[in-house]
């Protein structure tokens, strides 16, 4: 009986990756298959043999386990547990509206164009460099928006074509996701709870894996788009961009630097994300003068900038809040998918690598390889099948998760915006993504076999 | 300087920070625009002088702030003197300055798609090498709605064929390509930063732009900047953006914006 039930959620899992391919609310998608996947798996535990009960004593409620218990684990104790991520994410997307606020972001990109010149290759390297950086503290829709209005109009005033230029910035911004605490935290989460374990911070990850994959991902965009620059048209176009994105005036020299001070104390002292926030989003208000209005205008500047930046991640918060609940349900699901898929998935970390690498294309359209997706799921499955280490789990899914769908797809929120504003069509966009997430991704996987592989046993939840 | 002098401009903002002057609260990033018929705004851009669209081209050039006002003087009247040389060296290579015509005889394939709407940038034409142009329809038909609107026929005149003169300016990229060892948008070049002893020369993109205008210009033989489509076309997507534009236009050229009460529609 286990394997219809298997047989049954595997079905609503392909139904999920479809309503997700479709483009559909995320929240209620992952709202509606957690209610599936709760009902399913607990019904089945009434008809299943008591072999199989007894191998998966998960499913065996009782008064040990009650059945309360297990509903209040999924839809209370799992989104609550996620709030220490959430307010991460609510800091980072605060700290990326100060640095647009001040003029540091707009500043650094404009910085960096004075030095590239009306050269398109040099300026977008150039770019693509900062814009990874930029990103390695930056968090949410609003700041990319807000930095892609600076940056697409420059590339694409220096005749890059729009698909490309496009192409450029977003993979760029995927790059810098690589070191990004906010989203270090924010996946970490789907494997372990905050609490555990504790050596594995950003610091260590960054140091083993991190810095190689950022530098990967930005080494292959900008080789690509340079590629596909010198196989394009010269083009020019007459556009006329309305003011906005060209006014602010610059930011100081010395405050260039507090976009990456986050980072660097997180991962040089493993000091607080969101202390790294604060001392760098003040530090940036005040010596970038924006505090001079005195302490009441003060407080209404900080007060509207975490405003703006929790509205820039709301659209997140609800598929955040519902994330959990759906990795919690996933492990009542498991011994299901285990009966079925058991004899076909990977076992081993090379197998996993090259499966994971071969299949990359299918994090697109929130597939079943990227958390932000249905890959939740998958990752349920495969850590119950075989017992692989926290840190090569993280890499494994970081790698279609944030190449692969931050980066290339076109369900991104802000890919999507860059869409619209550039006047890409989605399939120029993926004929350029496509090709180079693979690239990256095998690359990231080869990269994955030398450092996160064979981890002592304390890496292992 | 003392060490004092040398510390304070560091200090001040944080003292500032702390200890300033109460002020009101922000406004919205932008600020709300009142409404200007598209008529006053067209007659007040047409008095705007070459110098004065030189700066607001290279506003929206990277590397405008490595120009001192006079360089940027001098190179827009470069860069104009080479549109108008090449309009002129066409017309007569070609027998025609009718820029259908031309792009016909240069073996341009031009192409008239839509586009989607958007008002933050709009696009016009676009030019794709080796010879492709695309002329943007949304663009042009929501023209010839604002055209009707009162006072624009009398600044704009009969003469301006919305289509042609986008035609003409992207005849001009072609143009650049073919000559670009030579033409004088292409030649020209800035000193930017590089490691001693290293160069780094850069060309200077918005003069292809200037170059473009005054060579749509010469051809299609209107009497003003083409640069005045920009807020005429943007007027058809985004009256407030328009109206923007046109303010920030007339604050490079150090003017101020006419007051629309005391507007009358010319006939």
């Amino acid at each position: 009986m286990e394997y219809v039930i298997g047989v049954l959620l595997l079905l609503t899992f392909f139904g999920l990756a479809y309503y997700c391919i479709k483009g559909y609310n995320l929240m209620i998608g992952f709202l509606v298959i957690t209610i599936i996947w709760t009902v399913l798996p607990m019904l089945g535990s009434l008809v299943v043999g008591s072999a199989f009960l007894e191998a998966n004593p998960i499913l065996n409620f009782g008064p040990d386990n009650t059945l309360v218990n297990a509903l209040n684990s999924i839809y209370q104790s799992a989104p609550e547990g996620w709030g220490t991520t959430l307010v991460n994410v609510c800091w980072g997307a605060w700290f990326g509206r100060v640095l647009m606020e001040t003029g540091i972001a707009s500043t650094i990109i404009r910085k960096t164009v004075e030095l590239g010149g009306d050269r398109p290759i040099v300026t977008m390297a150039l770019l693509n460099i900062v814009t990874a950086v930029i990103f390695t503290a930056m968090t949410g829709a609003g700041p990319v928006i807000a930095i892609g209005v600076i940056v697409l109009p420059i590339m694409m005033s220096l005749g890059i074509p729009k698909a490309i230029a496009m192409f450029s910035f977003m993979e760029s911004v995927a790059a810098g996701i690589y070191l990004n605490p906010v989203n270090f935290a924010q996946y970490r989460a789907f494997f372990i709870a905050t609490d555990e374990m504790p050596d594995f911070t950003l610091g260590w990850y960054a140091a083993k894996w991190g810095y190689a994959a950022l530098a990967i991902a930005l080494v292959v965009t900008t080789i690509m788009a340079g590629v596909f620059l010198s196989r394009s048209k010269t083009s020019h176009a007459w556009a006329a961009q309305t003011a906005g994105a060209q006014q602010a005036k610059d930011a100081p020299m010395y405050t260039l630097i507090l976009p990456i001070v986050p980072v660097v104390l997180n991962i040089a002292f493993n000091f607080s994300v969101i202390g790294g926030f604060v001392i760098a989003g003040f530090a940036a208000l005040f010596l970038c003068g924006k505090m001079k209005g005195g302490f009441k205008a003060s407080c209404q500047l900080v007060n509207k900038l975490y405003y703006d930046g929790v509205v820039d991640t709301a659209p997140l918060v609800g598929f955040l809040l519902t994330l959990p609940m759906f990795n919690k349900v996933a492990s009542y699901a498991s011994p299901y998918f285990n009966a079925v898929l058991g004899p076909i998935m990977p076992k081993t970390e090379l197998v996993v690598c090259i499966v994971f690498a071969v299949l990359a294309g299918l994090g697109l359209f929130r597939g079943p390889m990227t958390l932000v997706g249905c890959g939740a799921a998958t990752l349920g499955v495969l850590s119950n099948v075989a017992s692989f280490s926290v840190p090569f789990l993280y890499a494994v899914f970081a790698i279609p998760t944030i190449t692969v769908n931050i980066g290339s797809c076109i369900t991104q929120s802000w890919v999507a915006w860059g869409l619209a504003y550039t006047k890409v069509e989605s399939k120029d966009y993926l004929k350029l993504s496509i090709p180079t997430l693979y690239i990256i991704s095998v690359l990231l996987y080869v990269l994955t076999m030398f450092t996160m592989t064979g981890l002592d046993q304390v890496w292992y939840a | 300087m003392s060490f004092k002098e040398k510390v304070k401009p560091y200090l001040e903002p944080i003292a500032d920070g702390l200890f300033g002057k109460q002020r009101g609260m922000r406004g919205p990033q932008l600020a709300p625009v009142a409404p200007r018929p598209i008529g006053l705004m067209m007659e007040d851009l047409l008095r705007l002088d070459d110098e004065a669209w030189g700066t607001y081209a290279f506003s929206r050039d990277v590397l405008n702030r490595k120009f001192t006002p006079e360089k940027r003087a001098e190179l827009t009247h470069r860069a104009m003197e080479c549109g108008r040389e090449y309009a002129q060296k066409m017309a007569g290579q070609y027998g025609t300055s009718n820029p259908t015509e031309l792009a016909k005889k240069m073996g341009m394939q031009v192409e008239y798609p839509e586009m989607p709407k958007s008002a933050a940038r709009v696009l016009f034409a676009e030019f794709k090498a080796p010879n492709h142009i695309y002329l943007y329809m949304d663009a042009v038909r929501k023209a010839r709605t604002t055209m009707i609107e009162p006072g624009v026929k009398a600044v704009l005149t009969d003469k301006l064929d919305i289509g042609q003169l986008l035609l003409a300016h992207e005849l001009f990229h072609y143009v650049e390509e073919t000559y670009k060892k030579e033409i004088f948008t292409r030649t020209e070049k800035v000193e930017l930063w590089a490691p001693k002893p290293l160069h780094n020369r850069s060309t200077i993109g918005c003069l292809g732009e200037i170059a473009a205008m005054e060579f749509a210009r010469t051809l299609t033989d209107i009497p003003y900047s083409p640069y005045l489509m920009d807020v005429f076309l943007v007027y058809g997507y985004s009256k407030d953006a328009a109206v923007r534009l046109y303010e920030e236009i007339m604050g490079l050229a150090g003017l101020r914006p006419s007051n629309p009460e005391n507007y009358s529609p010319a006939t």
